[in-house]
């Protein structure tokens, strides 16, 4: 596949400061509190912004994954 | 007016809006893919989805081989570049975009990434939910965009960086 690798590299800076906002913003209290599955999942997620993989680890619906990262992780989808 | 097809990171955001019915008077028929709807568990969504159907406004895309072997190797591809790649459903709204001029609806970062790198995909119509608020308030369906946007990213919570607000700068002050 030919890229532009000059955007390539813009759209990696993008992504950090996406993983930036989604740490700065969540709440940690709440993912340690949770069951080892979802709180890797939160953290995987966080690091990521993956929230496919991120569901599935949590054995949760995509949707009902993102909703509970958003609301009780306070983990904002950034992007 | 123009079709579109929306994939799930997409709609996840957009029906938490709470004027999110406005987006029926963007598009002619916005398509979801028998891939996205499988993904969809939650009440508020299935809701928001069936009402759409109910209504006219939304319609389902079904499985098509020829696009989905274009989506799989897609999806390989992307696994090249050293940033977020697309997964199987976005990989199948951009092919879908790119082959039947349908405006893709997503916020999935990865997508938005491929149609910027990518020229093979960047004559593709990519529009996330702050394109979607521009749009209504061009078009008078709604009062301010600044006001709109914050709302947006306040009931969605989304937040968008600052290099999404860039491109709107001139209207957010």
């Amino acid at each position: 596949m030919r890229v532009d690798e000059d955007k390539v590299r813009e759209w990696v800076e993008y992504f950090r400061e996406a993983r930036e906002i989604r740490r700065r913003y969540a709440n940690w209290d709440f993912i340690k509190s949770q069951p080892l599955n979802v709180r890797v999942a939160l953290e995987y997620y966080i690091e990521t912004g993956d929230f496919r993989t991120a569901a599935r680890i949590a054995g949760m619906g995509v949707d009902e994954f993102v909703d509970m990262a958003k609301d009780l992780a306070g983990i904002p989808s950034v992007g | 007016m123009v079709n579109a097809i929306a994939d799930t990171s997409f709609l996840i955001d957009w029906i938490r809006y709470s004027k999110s019915k406005l987006i029926f008077k963007l598009f002619n028929l916005i398509y979801i893919p028998e891939n996205v709807l499988n993904e969809i568990k939650s009440e508020r969504a299935l809701i928001w989805v069936s009402e759409g159907l109910e209504e006219g406004g939304l319609a389902i895309f079904p499985e098509l081989p020829e696009i989905s072997r274009e989506a799989l190797d897609l999806v390989v591809r992307s696994r090249r570049v050293p940033v977020r790649p697309v997964d199987y459903p976005e990989a199948f709204c951009l092919v879908v975009g790119r082959r039947l001029n349908f405006t893709v609806l997503t916020e999935n970062g990865g997508a938005i990434a491929l149609k910027n790198y990518d020229p093979e995909y960047s004559g593709v119509e990519v529009l996330r939910g702050i394109d979607i608020i521009y749009r209504l308030w061009r078009l008078n369906h709604l009062n301010s965009f600044k006001d709109e946007l914050e709302l947006y990213q306040r009931e969605t919570k989304h937040i968008y960086s600052r290099k999404d607000l860039i491109k709107y700068s001139d209207y957010l002050k």
